[in-house]
């Protein structure tokens, strides 16, 4: 902000010296109204938000103004069971389905890699990726459909294969919901994880292939003293680059999860969704602090991440 | 002799492993393909004698009829449409620009301006405070709510950057010799090399545009204003809003199954020539972060 103004009293006065301030701000003046958009998005949307922050220190309804109440709020979150309910059960998806995603897109993209057949190949790509294009709410009513316990298709399948007696509601029994969850995201991402690995992987020397094959390594050896290795650090990359979106889970499960289960499928994001904007009395202070919670142990993450990344690659991931 | 009989174990180890391969990918084609044509075989089966048929009875596209003939069903197409379009185009203005001015290296504030880009990826005010300000920024219930705040997507922005940084800078000084301006530099010549780049953003803009739900969910109340995922949604949750295609004999569920094709049709028909940018996009983005 402090540049675009002096630009704006600097318009009169003539070239001065070498590189000094002015001049140079002077060059670059149309840059500045050039970014001007992005930095009033980036001001409204974005940093005026975070002076919101504030209101996790108060008590705050529509119906009446907001009164601080210092820690209040976060001493009720401390002792709310639904909270740590949601805590929990972010953690817990979030890091078995990240555990998930990486070994089966890995054992994936192995396998799309020995496929020898140019345009077999390609067909495989392009039909694997197409899940992650769609929506949230699209994969959700597919799924919706095809397991619904009256007359979905998995339900009839297996009914009429006798492997069941009664149709399973899988997505309303406690026991079925995550595993179905993380069948349903791994349908719709598993694809789309392979990339980052078949690009690590078109890049080892071929001349490593060889030098083994002359050692006398077939293709099985090959691939564990050869590909696993080469692989490593982009497998590392991925984790702590999803590490730190750990808590950010949201739509996948607000389209999934229903009043039934609960106790095994809400999340932080959805349990804030609730208690601000869907509840007869909406409570922006208390929510305001569970977002708060949510976004801090975030930060720490991402930072944590990119510690992380420094030290594995040299590199951070801002 | 023994070498010989090595190659020929080896030989028929590679194909029995062929064998496996394919039909392990036959099994992931039909896992991930099965659902899909599921719902397409029955969105056109009027009657609803589902049963588990891969194939049609009695093909029709009435469900489709209803779904453009119904204002409350195919105005959320065209709001999605309109939101698609319009936010793609300021999604590619707000990237464009800022890393247009991320890459001038000498100029005061540019580091700046790309930390308080960057603070947005590791904090922000969160889902309630960011309604707040929506709200007394007077955009609830607008589709500006939707659109304006996904137009700054700074993952995408940085991207964008990071190609920008890649033109040679010697084109730029040559340009600005033959007295173009900033603008100009920036319409002839970052612009026009950088259309592998715009083609694969605008992609992931436009995907992310038809795509949105949650921010429809949060700031959009008047169903006037709901996009084709948000009717998708409330159709499939309460089969009420389908009274109009039950009076006409149609089953209830082939109209759900016919939304749902109808929701991922517009992608369908660009997916195949555009895979290419779409791969792009994310490896640009894998190598060079």
């Amino acid at each position: 902000m402090a540049n675009i103004n002096s630009t704006v009293t600097m318009k009169k006065k003539p070239l001065g010296g070498k590189s000094d301030l002015r001049t140079r701000i002077w060059k670059y003046r149309y840059f500045y109204i050039m970014f001007l958009p992005v930095l009033v998005a980036l001001i409204l949307f974005y940093y005026l938000p975070m002076v919101g922050i504030r209101f996790a220190f108060y008590k705050y309804t529509p119906f009446a103004p907001p009164t601080f109440v210092g820690m209040a709020n976060f001493k009720r979150l401390w002792s709310t069971p639904s909270f740590w309910t949601a805590f929990r059960n972010t953690l817990e998806i979030s890091l078995v389905n990240l555990f998930l995603s990486m070994i089966i897109s890995i054992v994936v993209a192995l396998l799309i890699n020995e496929i020898g057949h140019l345009r077999l190949k390609k067909t495989v790509q392009t039909i694997i990726y197409l899940p992650h294009f769609l929506s949230w709410v699209v994969v959700a009513s597919i799924f919706m459909i095809v397991l619904s316990p009256q007359g979905g298709f998995v339900n009839q399948v297996l009914l009429s294969l006798g492997i069941i007696k009664e149709p399973i509601y899988f997505l309303a029994e406690e026991k079925w919901w995550r595993p179905v969850y993380f069948f349903i995201s791994r349908w719709k991402e598993t694809g789309w994880g392979t990339i980052i690995y078949l690009a690590t992987l078109t890049s080892i020397s071929p001349e490593l292939y060889e030098a083994a094959s002359i050692d006398g390594a077939g293709r099985f050896k090959q691939t564990l003293y050869i590909t696993i290795p080469s692989i490593m650090n982009t497998v590392i990359i991925v984790l702590i680059l999803n590490l730190a979106k750990v808590l950010n889970l949201f739509e996948s499960v607000f389209v999934l999860y229903n009043p039934l289960v609960y106790h095994v499928s809400d999340v932080i994001q959805t349990y804030v969704y609730r208690l601000a904007l869907n509840a007869n009395a909406p409570d922006y202070g208390f929510s305001t602090a569970v977002g708060l919670f949510k976004s801090v142990v975030s930060c720490m993450l991402v930072l944590f991440s990119n510690w992380a990344s420094k030290k594995v690659r040299g590199r951070g991931i801002l | 002799m023994k070498e010989k009989f090595s190659f020929k174990k080896q030989y028929r180890a590679r194909t029995i492993f062929n064998i496996f391969n394919f039909l392990f990918f036959t099994l992931v084609l039909v896992a991930v393909l099965i659902p899909l044509i599921k719902v397409f075989v029955d969105s056109l089966d009027a009657s609803g004698s589902y049963g588990i048929r891969l194939w049609p009875q009695n093909p029709s596209f009435s469900a489709y009829k209803i779904i453009f003939s119904t204002t409350a069903l195919y105005q959320p197409f065209l709001i999605s449409l309109y939101v698609t379009a319009l936010g793609t185009f300021l999604g590619l203005f707000m990237c464009t620009i800022g890393a247009y001015v991320l890459i001038q290296f000498e100029m005061p504030g540019r580091t700046l301006f790309s930390y308080l880009l960057l603070f947005t990826m590791i904090f922000s005010g969160g889902l309630v405070p960011t309604y707040l300000v929506m709200k007394d920024l007077h955009l609830l219930n607008t589709l500006w709510a939707i659109v304006l705040p996904a137009s700054l997507n700074v993952y995408n922005l940085i991207l964008m950057r990071n190609f920008f940084e890649a033109i040679p800078g010697s084109l730029f000084e040559s340009a600005e010799i033959d007295g173009c301006t900033p603008f100009g530099i920036f319409t002839r010549i970052v612009l026009p090399l950088s259309k592998p780049a715009l083609a694969s953003i605008g992609l992931f803009f436009a995907v992310a545009f038809w795509n949105e739900y949650t921010n429809f969910t949060i700031y959009i109340s008047n169903p006037k204003l709901f996009n084709f995922q948000v009717k998708l949604r409330s159709l499939i949750l309460d089969d009420q809003s389908l009274a109009a295609a039950s009076s006409e004999g149609i089953y209830a569920k082939t109209v759900q199954n016919a939304a749902i094709i109808v929701a991922v049709l517009p992608f369908m028909f660009i997916y195949p020539f555009c895979q290419k940018y779409f791969v792009t996009g994310i490896t640009m983005g894998a190598v060079k972060e």
